[in-house]
């Protein structure tokens, strides 16, 4: 039987003591195991900052990929192999920043893979600028009299492109996280888990302790996610209170089905016809 | 006697010129003559100026021709804009009742149509006028039209037969100079344009994925590949922009398929990030960049050869990189095999250099496509690994190269990345390894170095070689002909293998001629400049053209021979 620890490596960490990284990667461990994946049968995909340096500190398949472009390399992935179980690991930056328009068409395609954006709204690998999801007047070093753009609401933009799978999770709850991603990664198509996490160095507004009075629990209300008026109606709560859980989900036909060609087995499997390209290079 | 034609045809975009130079270029190819087909046309849907030129000779030729023996023009401002180009004896074909005008032959085209069925069978009647003009044999016009038009229906096609018929017999009395005798002879060669080429050598060489984003002249690489692929293993999808395709390739490539994708300098330019993950991740790609002068949007229907150095130094920092540039459609088809085969076998992006000439043009290639013997995937399963579970991405191996596993086919777990890694694919920051894994890369180089070849001679001997690459080669080999007529030692060198580059076989025979000069379609002889950078020997001057415009063989002629008197 796997176990979460099969998943261990001996890569050195080097994030924050105390960062929200590790629930999530306690959680990832925690969910493959008890789909029963071992770390050859997961596929990590990952784009550039602190949260996708993930995928190097459990054992699996990994591709570490460029600042916001993971999202097409396991869209590559997939349509090669859709029998792979993919798991992107990305962050409020370089999901919704860098990568945004490879967000809203991942989503448009119903990918059969799951998200987990670690959203601490703010950027940690280049030290403490704000991000797409930082709120309006968030002061930073390089936002000195605050932040001029309205935040970026990811699960608002889901919802609206049609994705099938759209949930929130918070990074320190550990248990409702590898719930989460377990489910993500048995629905079929795009299943995107915002998860927030605390950024104990930059981030001096939500932390920990903020998060942990903001946040309650779809399961534990036994939320039926079947609703768009009410997932949109969640994706706009934060200031009063955080529902974390799945606020949607509907399943669909994924971008895989919906290439023909791909009925026939996975693309890498199938056999190539010698005599079809005689055919074609004949004349006369 | 050599037959040595050329037919121009003009009018408006939407008019269906390039029909017109299909079904002749298909007449001709079917007898077993030999065409060049260039499209010029204006980036738009409708209207301006558009033209399309065909060269047909009994010999192999590469490049269209400054002479033009019969110009149709479709409207009034084909007359004006290329009458003068007319040589003697030629005709010209004008839609109208009657003229004038000395050699000027009005042919009511539009009328003849519409009484065949419909204004639309206009391109038919003007191919039949052509044809008839150069004595064509009418069965062959006619079985054309029935493979092309009974598919649609039986009234289609007895219309353009009426219309085809109606156009052979409106010249019958008219006297062309240029008629000659049709032989009937089989075609050698297939009749296909630099975009079918390279697709079909994406198929043959089981190219199994492509992601795109739309960009003149490269769209009509992928329009093909859609075309063909529903006979392979091959999915092709146009994606957001072009970083998206440029990593999705990556994407599909490490998870075990051949991939590539087709763009022009613009795409590549934003491809340029991707490369160098394709670089240090060592995955195989290959990306093909159908080349227009630029720079931004510069002239999207154009044709030019500017982005060679681009290409060899494209992306930060340094890794190994195949760079090809085929001179012929065969030359395209050939390379694309021996691009996707190499970026599998040593692990490395390949850059393929087309460009709008290349691509759009239709020729007869002399000899048959070749399909590769077999398939060489250079991958590594658990049975081939001594201990998988010990597997290492980037092992360190005399030649650079790592055995190559796939991720979740056995219990080797393929971990790639774009940071820089230890042999097990996890980030290093540190200075040994980093000297280890950056010179384990380049390993590969001396045998990559193998895999190139040295650039065509031609009459290599001389005292004056014109040197090219790409696509120019037809142009620039028909110069030395004409230029050997008049008594002039001049040979020629073509690159197509041009990265890693071939220094020795460059030195070898660049140090035998007296002279050499760089023939080359952009502002500074890139190709010189590498020489130089790569040999030390420096160009002794330069034909240089960058108007978006391929070579004319006559050019080259007219501005060596001011070079070397």
């Amino acid at each position: 039987m796997v176990t979460a620890q099969d998943f261990n490596n001996d890569f050195e960490n080097k994030w924050c003591p105390g960062c929200g990284n590790f629930g999530i990667l306690d959680s990832m461990k925690q969910s493959f195991a008890n789909l029963g994946l071992a770390p050859k049968d997961v596929l990590l995909v990952a784009g550039i900052g602190q949260a996708a340096k993930t995928p190097h500190f459990l054992k699996c398949n990994v591709f570490h990929a460029l600042h916001g472009r993971s999202l097409p390399v396991a869209t590559g992935a997939k349509i090669a192999n859709h029998n792979l179980t993919i798991v992107v690991n990305s962050g409020d930056g370089d999901c919704y920043g860098e990568g945004g328009s490879h967000f809203m068409n991942t989503v448009r395609r119903n990918l059969d893979i799951t998200l987990l954006v670690h959203n601490n709204q703010v950027y940690g690998l280049t030290k403490g600028q704000a991000s797409p999801t930082s709120p309006v007047g968030f002061v930073t070093k390089t936002q000195k009299n605050g932040v001029v753009m309205e935040p970026f609401n990811p699960l608002k933009i889901a919802l609206t492109l049609g994705a099938g799978f759209v949930a929130r999770g918070f990074s320190n709850n550990r248990e409702h996280t590898t719930r989460l991603i377990e489910d993500g990664i048995r629905h079929k198509g795009i299943s995107l888990i915002d998860i927030v996490q605390p950024c104990v160095t930059y981030n001096k507004v939500n932390t920990h302790g903020w998060y942990k009075k903001q946040v309650y629990d779809l399961y534990e209300a036994n939320y039926v996610p079947d609703n768009f008026e009410n997932a949109m109606t969640m994706a706009g709560e934060w200031e009063d209170r955080i529902p974390i859980g799945v606020y949607y989900q509907k399943e669909g036909p994924t971008f895989t089905d919906r290439i023909p060609k791909l009925t026939e087995g996975s693309l890498l499997s199938q056999q190539y016809n010698a005599s079809n390209l005689d055919r074609h290079l004949s004349f006369g | 006697m050599d037959i040595d034609i050329s037919v121009k045809v003009g009018g408006e975009a939407g008019q269906g010129i390039q029909t017109v130079g299909d079904l002749l270029a298909s007449v001709c190819w079917k007898n077993g003559l030999y065409v060049t087909v260039v499209n010029d046309f204006e980036s738009r849907i409708r209207g301006g100026h558009s033209f399309v030129q065909l060269r047909i000779s009994s010999q192999p030729n590469l490049a269209p021709s400054d002479k033009v023996h019969i110009l149709a023009a479709l409207n009034p401002s084909t007359l004006e804009l290329h009458k003068h180009e007319v040589t003697e004896g030629g005709l010209v074909l004008s839609d109208g009742k009657s003229s004038d005008e000395p050699g000027v032959l009005a042919i009511p085209f539009s009328k003849l149509a519409r009484e065949a069925g419909g204004k639309i069978m206009t391109n038919t009647v003007v191919a039949g006028a052509i044809l008839g003009l150069l004595g064509a044999p009418a069965e062959t016009f006619e079985e054309l039209l029935t493979q092309k038009f009974l598919r649609k229906s039986q009234e289609v096609l007895d219309n353009n037969l009426t219309a085809a018929r109606a156009g052979m017999e409106s010249v019958k009395d008219a006297s062309f100079s240029g008629s000659f005798i049709w032989e009937k002879k089989d075609p050698v060669g297939p009749l296909i344009t630099g975009n079918r080429a390279v697709a079909l050598g994406a198929v043959a060489a089981d190219c199994r994925f492509a992601a795109f984003y739309p960009m003149s002249p490269a769209t009509g690489i992928m329009t093909e590949l859609i075309d063909l692929s529903d006979d392979f293993p091959l999915v092709v999808e146009q994606v957001e922009d072009e970083i998206a395709a440029a990593n999705m390739i990556i994407g599909a490539s490490y998870s075990g398929v051949r991939a590539m994708t087709a763009t022009s300098g613009g795409g590549f330019s934003l491809m340029v990030e991707a490369l160098g993950l394709a670089g240090i991740t060592e995955t195989p790609i290959l990306i093909v960049n159908a080349q227009r002068p630029g720079p931004a949007t510069g002239l999207p229907t154009r044709t030019a050869q500017p982005d060679l150095q681009f290409s060899i130094w494209a992306s930060q920092d340094e890794f190994p990189r195949f760079i090809f540039a085929p001179g012929s459609p065969a030359e395209a088809f050939d390379l694309t095999i021996k691009s996707l085969h190499l970026a599998d076998k040593y692990q490395v992006p390949v850059l393929l250099l087309v460009d709008q000439y290349l691509n759009d043009s239709l020729f007869t290639i002399d000899r048959p496509l070749k399909a590769p013997d077999k398939i060489e995937r250079f991958i590594a399963t658990d049975e081939d690994l001594e201990n998988p579970q010990a597997y290492e991405r980037y092992a360190l191996t005399d030649s650079g190269i790592s055995p190559r596993a796939l991720p979740c086919q056995g219990e080797a777990l393929c971990i790639a990345s774009g940071n820089e890694h230890t042999p097990d694919g996890h980030i290093c920051e540190e200075s040994p390894n980093r000297k280890i894994m950056f010179d384990k890369r380049n390993a590969k180089l001396p045998a990559m170095q193998q895999e190139i070849e040295p650039p065509l001679t031609y009459h290599e001997e001389s005292d004056v070689l014109l040197v090219g690459w790409g696509s120019s080669m037809g142009a620039i080999r028909e110069a030395v002909d004409l230029l050997r007529g008049q008594g002039k030692s001049v040979g020629c060198l073509h690159y197509t293998d041009l990265w890693p580059f071939p220094s020795e076989d460059s030195r070898q025979l660049l140090e035998r001629a007296k002279r050499f000069i760089m023939v080359e379609l952009n502002g500074s002889a890139q190709l010189g400049l590498l020489i130089r950078q790569q040999t030390g020997l420096s160009f002794d001057g330069s034909v240089l053209k960058y108007d978006g415009r391929p070579f004319l063989p006559s050019e080259i002629v007219e501005e060596t021979l001011a070079l070397i008197g």
